[in-house]
């Protein structure tokens, strides 16, 4: 709910966390009609049991803590309006809520209804909306086209409860190409935990009359859409007060249908946990059109600057910046500066002059490419990176898209839209030295380009794809230069951030070299350090560590095919042990204790392999 | 029989040692033995522009939720893995509103258009359907050094 993602658990610790052992696995594939290769659930365990959604249905699962047993499940088959979801698979979680006596399990279905189940008996709820479900597609101050089975809405995120209040995001399709620049708009809204009942709902599109309408001009807020939030929302409860990273309109590239900064677009808005009712803003990229959305949950943290105790919010972004606010009041905690921002010449667009920019933290991964962010590992390597780079406009953060040509440039090769520095895992928070834990990728090149859409593929007048490539001209085949990543590295890092002082404090790169660079016969003879790999992951903090696993698997003189889960000194960011696991991190590690014993579990799955939790433990001394 | 001749003349190649690779065995065909052909190249750029390309983009460079399939990101998930492997995850996950509607000729011809995209050399032989014979044959994002192909 914090977005900590912080355990003050200390069993496991830089001495033993190599020795550890798998306590249990659990295989998710039969927990829809097929397997799922991107299981990216984080579970959450109350009194030994471990609560988690699972399976190409988002199937509840309720396993013993210890072995890893099916307690009980629970699965909707929603038949066409599952299929139609926008945002299938099993998801990224659930919540559980109590009074003291009664106990609930809410998630949120692909086909999106907010299911209520008993937490002991997995039941349904009678009492909670229609029989334990409520239609997320209706209440939702507006009319959803074209009908409920296949109007574009959902959510794969947790719900979040809050003083007895149920928090529901919004998310589409993805938005490079949409069919028309009117769409859903995705409003949020709070539910009351024992009734279904709605509470209130937060227009990310402002009505007339509403703060904000004014910020979409010649009428555009009645016909944008999008505008959700898609990653996890972040509250305090003792406040009372909920932030929501809300996500980019209608047209991830392009803004030509919607003149004006588009509140709330990219903007951290935080609401009142009662009532919904905005409390404060503020707008991270104005006039959007980078696909930045806000991509992972507001942390809150308790910091002390200069002497004066702050209640913060932190955001980390695509961008790789750490955005900071005085949580309660908006104020910025760090001075911001307008910077400049190079307008583009897209037909029909109009672009933000300027853009804030925290003077403090520096930028954690890498935004925006130029010249020096090139491969350079040889001299003939930088030679051809830079000979592929020239068929693409380069430039810093928030150089804009632009339209694709055949003779070139071909787009605007950036980094940070769409994949780059941190995205919905987000990263940790130790709420005893102050310091943040962020996971960012490097090299997640993205093109911007725009082409006009096929003929009645869309009714904008811009979307993104590329124009074909001009007679003798070679095709485009991704960003590499002979099988190496065209971006130096470090492809992926851990950064450490202390927020009393916004100073970054320690980046290591996370992950081992790619196999493809480290038998790459290019490199052959050179001593090139860890590269780390792209992605960003989830980490957990515990007392002593932060414990993340690779993004990617590979396979190396002493080991077979497989990731590894590593752990690293929180203090210094030095690896001080590392367990195989038999496919990337596709989850954000976990931990608890039971019966005096402290587990870490976590998903897993990519390429051939199918999801999976996998619970790891130590050995018993002197046990088998 | 011309095009039985050739055959076994590829995977008379292919019995050549790689270096590189321990994990390659002698018997098995890499991506790198021309193991499609582009006129199945060109059968799967039509299927995949059909639905593929809506989110993995025509550049196949993907988005958001959708993976790249060329390039670095994506060759190297699948490094040393089979392309049997692969043609059993897109079969059975893909496209993700409706999967299994495409036969398993057709996910091969996706396959090869993906294979071609990513400057694998195409031959005179397509790339089969039957699993047993697509767990032959290794995906490799680098070129075996001595030896075969």
């Amino acid at each position: 709910m914090r977005g900590s993602r912080y355990s003050p658990l200390d069993q496991i610790n830089a001495e033993n966390f190599g020795s550890l052992e798998v306590a249990w696995r659990f295989k998710t594939d039969a927990f829809g009609p097929r397997p799922e290769y991107k299981l990216e659930g984080t579970p959450l365990m109350v009194g030994g049991i471990l609560y988690t959604t699972a399976g190409t249905r988002r199937a509840v699962v309720a396993l013993d803590a210890a072995t890893g047993e099916l307690v009980w499940m629970h699965s909707e088959n929603e038949g066409a309006r599952g299929a139609a979801a926008p945002r299938p698979l099993s998801g990224r979680g659930l919540s559980y809520w109590t009074d003291g006596t009664d106990a609930r399990i809410l998630y949120v279905t692909p086909g999106y209804r907010l299911i209520a189940l008993d937490a002991k008996t997995g039941a349904l709820v009678p009492s909670f909306g229609k029989n334990g479900a409520v239609d997320l597609k209706l209440e939702l101050d507006q009319t959803l086209e074209p009908d409920l089975e296949t109007g574009e809405i959902g959510f794969q995120g947790a719900p979040v409860v809050a003083r007895d209040v149920v928090i529901i995001g919004a998310a589409f399709r993805e938005g490079g190409a949409p069919k028309s620049a009117k769409n859903t708009k995705g409003y949020i809204r709070g539910y009351d935990v024992r009734t279904g009942k709605r509470l209130w709902i937060f227009h990310t599109i402002p009505k007339k009359g509403q703060v904000g309408y004014d910020t979409w001009k010649d009428g555009s807020a009645e016909v944008a859409g999008n505008t959700g939030v898609w990653t996890q929302i972040t509250v305090d409860e003792e406040l009372g007060l909920v932030y929501l990273p809300v996500e980019s309109p209608t047209g991830d590239y392009y803004g030509g249908h919607r003149p004006g900064d588009n509140l709330y677009g990219e903007a951290l808005v935080c609401v009142d946990l009662r009532t919904g009712v905005r409390k404060w803003h503020h707008q991270i990229v104005r006039h959007p059109i980078w696909d930045f959305d806000l991509p992972a949950a507001p942390i809150l943290a308790d910091i002390t600057v200069d002497g004066k105790a702050i209640r913060a919010v932190a955001l980390p972004t695509k961008q790789g910046i750490l955005y900071m606010f005085d949580r309660v009041t908006g104020a910025p905690i760090w001075p911001m500066e307008e910077r400049a921002v190079e307008a583009g010449n897209v037909p029909g667009e109009t672009y933000a002059p300027t853009q804030p920019i925290p003077t403090k933290p520096a930028a954690y991964s890498r935004n925006g490419i130029t010249l020096d962010d090139l491969i350079d590992f040889t001299p003939a390597l930088k030679e051809a990176g830079v000979q592929l780079a020239s068929r693409f406009k380069l430039g810093p953060l928030f150089t804009p898209p632009i339209v694709s040509t055949s003779d070139g440039p071909i787009g605007t090769l950036t980094q940070g839209p769409t994949n780059g520095g941190t995205n919905w895992p987000v990263g940790s928070y130790d709420p005893e030295t102050h310091i943040v834990y962020l996971s960012a990728s490097n090299n997640s090149p993205s093109l911007l380009s725009l082409v006009p859409p096929a003929p009645g593929a869309s009714d904008m007048r811009y979307v993104r794809g590329i124009a074909p490539p001009a007679p003798g001209a070679p095709r485009l085949t991704g960003f590499s230069v002979q099988g190496l990543p065209l971006l130096k590295p470090p492809y992926g890092t851990i950064t450490a951030i202390q927020l009393d002082r916004g100073e970054i404090l320690w980046q290591v790169p996370h992950g081992e070299t790619p196999d493809a660079v480290r038998n790459s016969p290019a490199l052959t003879g050179l001593d090139i350090p860890r590269t780390g790999q792209s992605g960003s992951v989830g980490t957990l903090v515990t007392k002593t560590l932060v414990i993340a696993g690779d993004p990617e698997t590979t396979t190396t003189p002493t080991r077979a095919r497989s990731a590894m889960l590593r752990a690293y000194d929180k203090a210094t960011g030095r690896e001080v042990g590392a367990v195989q696991l038999a496919a990337p991190q596709s989850g954000s590690p976990m931990t608890y204790s039971v019966n005096g014993r402290q587990y870490i579990v976590v998903a897993i799955s990519g390429g051939p392999y199918s999801g999976e939790y996998i619970a790891f433990r130590l050995p018993v001394a002197g046990g088998r | 029989m011309r095009v039985a001749l050739l055959v076994l003349s590829a995977f008379a190649v292919v019995g050549a040692p790689s270096e590189r690779r321990a994990n390659v065995r002698p018997e098995e065909r890499t991506t790198w033995d021309s193991v499609f052909t582009r006129a199945q190249a060109e059968r799967g750029e039509a299927t995949y522009a059909r639905t593929c390309s809506r989110c993995h983009q025509a550049t196949l460079s993907g988005a958001d939720q959708s993976p790249a399939l060329v390039g670095s990101t994506f060759l190297g998930k699948w490094d040393g893995l089979t392309v049997g492997q692969l043609h059993d995850r897109i079969r059975t996950t893909m496209p993700s509103g409706d999967p299994g509607i495409y036969t398993r000729a057709e996910v091969s011809d996706v396959i090869a258009y993906i294979l071609d995209y990513n400057a694998y050399p195409a031959g005179i032989v397509e790339l089969p359907t039957s699993g047993n014979l697509l767990s032959g044959i290794r995906i490799l994002e680098t070129r075996p050094r001595a030896g075969g192909s």
